[in-house]
């Protein structure tokens, strides 16, 4: 809103504070979550609520970790989907970025718009017949069903987001690197990679994103209760212990923490992340 | 070494596709073929029987007309609509209005904007289950806080009742579109040059013709994409309904996803399923052949 400017100091800190105000209530959310981890149960079901604990208790983290449905187990699945998914992912699609940026050839607008849209469709299109095909090929209940299956989301945004990047390099850089000895993939490697460091951040974390938040393939593919990542496994707890508010809050609290401390360090490669990546599709 | 050169840029070509296909191999494998399986699947009879024994029986278009004399089909089409219009109604007014507020030059602007987009980061699992917290009759925030403000003079169901089901999930769809909405359209409207402003003022436009006569019309391209972008990810929206509310109570908050994923994975009848999500495609294929004209047009490509 830039139809007036904003003058003398006063109502610089009145806008400053209204911002303030608007992201608590915004976030306020994320507080209650956080809050309602470290009450007792009996304070939940208290009305009116308590909007701050009156006791604080980690009785609820402590049960997640060490009780009998401990989430370590699904941690550690949550991570190796992601990781895995991330890995292939990136190794899929970053040279599929960098192929359509850099070199002519037929179809290749043919292949931009492939990504693009199979970057729109939803997972519930190819669920029903991915359960066959990995039916099929003996895929259910391993973790490759889901870890390729979240690469399918992120392959595609990674080409979106990393094409414009590898565009904008001089061409030049390539060539020089090419008479010092470089062939067209060690000059990829060495020379052009470590240029296109910020948009390769923003698709390293949303690649990881995408499969750690990922509920429906875990969820459909994966049947076995040891084998669940956080998302699958947080419903069934939810499934089973529906009014434990807390714990289910302490869960929720381990399922965010890496999203949040990616968020934090990353912050600004995200926001990027997210307008190129859609905008310009 | 004009020869070896030509020799160099042949090879060159093949070397696009080198670094190319692979990806495309596998997104083909993963997502093209499982499409035109699924259309396939659509017309044959495929449940629990029909996989043991290994026999399909092709039925044609049957699921479909079985779907539509059922009539719940239509009615989780129209669910589906309600959804994806409320929540974006609600999360571009309130995006737009973030937008213009946080575009104004001040300290805190661009730390407060980034930090708001973490609501649309977190696992929608989470905000899933967290709303569906806040909204409960029993211990819901929500509630209290409408009681306090003497909205509501007792504790709403929200999503126990069927009257108010859908607007629980829409509430806490336009949390996660909101800072979506909002950074878009900043990034909009921060292309608008000052100068259109100052000489419009000159010429005596007020804030408001000013918002009409220059906001709006710069920023129609990103309002647009917005727009469409945000009917695409609504419209297929399957965890938030599904752990939120299943699609219950009673279908009110069935959408063609859940409805989808109800007919393979709860009652095994794959091939109606399987139709069920081609009537979502059907949907979604219209609405991005729309969106890439407008890009195709804008020459993002």
């Amino acid at each position: 809103m830039k139809f007036f400017r904003l003058s003398g100091r006063r109502k610089s800190i009145f806008i400053n504070v209204i911002a303030i105000i608007i992201s608590c209530i915004f976030l306020f959310p994320l507080y209650w979550l956080i809050i309602s981890s470290l009450k007792p149960n009996a304070e939940i079901f208290q009305s009116p609520q308590t909007l701050f604990p009156r006791q604080i208790q980690f009785d609820a983290y402590y049960d997640q970790l060490f009780g009998p449905n401990s989430i370590i187990r699904p941690f550690l699945n949550s991570l190796l989907i992601a990781t895995c998914s991330m890995i292939v992912s990136m190794l899929l699609g970053i040279p599929a970025a960098y192929g359509l940026a850099r070199f002519k050839m037929r179809g290749s607008k043919i292949f931009i718009l492939t990504f693009l849209i199979t970057q729109m469709l939803p997972a519930t299109l190819v669920l029903t017949p991915l359960f066959l095909i990995y039916k099929g090929f003996g895929f259910l209940n391993t973790f490759l069903a889901p870890i390729f299956s979240d690469s399918t989301i992120a392959i595609p945004f990674i080409v979106l987001i990393l094409r414009p990047y590898f565009l904008s390099l001089p061409k030049d850089l390539e060539d020089s690197a090419k008479i010092d000895g470089c062939n067209t993939f060690s000059a990829f490697v060495r020379i052009m990679l470590p240029l296109s460091y910020p948009g390769l951040i923003t698709a390293i974390s949303f690649a990881f994103l995408f499969a750690w938040n990922d509920l429906i393939y875990a969820m459909t593919f994966i049947n076995i209760a040891e084998m669940r990542p956080l998302t699958a496994g947080i419903y069934h707890f939810m499934d089973m212990y529906g009014t434990e508010w807390n714990k289910i809050m302490a869960y929720a609290v381990f399922l965010v923490t890496p999203v949040i401390i990616i968020f934090i360090f990353l912050q600004k490669y995200i926001v990027s992340g997210l307008t190129s990546g859609s905008v310009k599709g | 070494m004009k020869v070896m050169r030509r020799i160099g840029k042949e090879r060159e070509k093949y070397y696009g596709y080198l670094f190319v296909l692979p990806a495309l191999i596998f997104m083909l494998t993963l997502i093209g073929y499982p499409i035109i399986y699924n259309i396939i699947i659509s017309t044959q009879k495929v449940d629990v029987m029909t996989i043991r024994e290994n026999t399909r029986q092709f039925i044609g278009f049957s699921n479909y007309i079985d779907l539509f004399k059922d009539g719940l089909v239509i009615y989780v089409t129209k669910n589906t609509l309600f959804y994806t219009i409320g929540s974006i109604v609600i999360q571009f007014i309130v995006g737009f209005g973030l937008a213009l507020f946080f575009n104004m030059k001040f300290r805190l602007a661009e730390r407060l904007r980034g930090l708001i987009v973490i609501s649309w980061m977190v696992p929608v699992t989470v905000t899933a289950l967290l709303f569906k917290f806040m909204l409960s009759p029993s211990n819901g925030i929500i509630n209290d806080i409408l009681m306090f403000f003497n909205v509501v003079e007792e504790p709403v169901g929200w999503l126990i009742n069927e009257s108010t089901a859908m607007w629980g999930v829409i509430i806490a769809n336009a949390w996660i579109g909101i800072p979506f909405n909002m950074i878009l359209l900043n990034t909009g409207l921060s292309t608008i040059p000052y100068e259109l402003y100052e000489s419009a003022s000159i010429d005596g436009a007020n804030v408001f013709r000013r918002f009409i006569y220059i906001t709006i019309p710069m920023l129609r391209p990103a309002i647009l994409s917005v727009l469409i972008l945000g009917f695409i990810y609504t419209f297929k929206v399957f965890d938030l309904i599904y752990v939120m509310t299943s699609g219950g109570p009673v279908n009110a908050t069935e959408v063609l996803s859940t409805y989808s994923y109800r007919l393979s994975f709860t009652i095994y009848n794959f091939s109606q399923g399987a139709a069920v999500a081609n009537i979502l495609f059907a949907f979604l294929f219209v609405v991005s052949l729309g969106y890439l004209a407008l890009i195709n047009r804008d020459e993002v490509m």
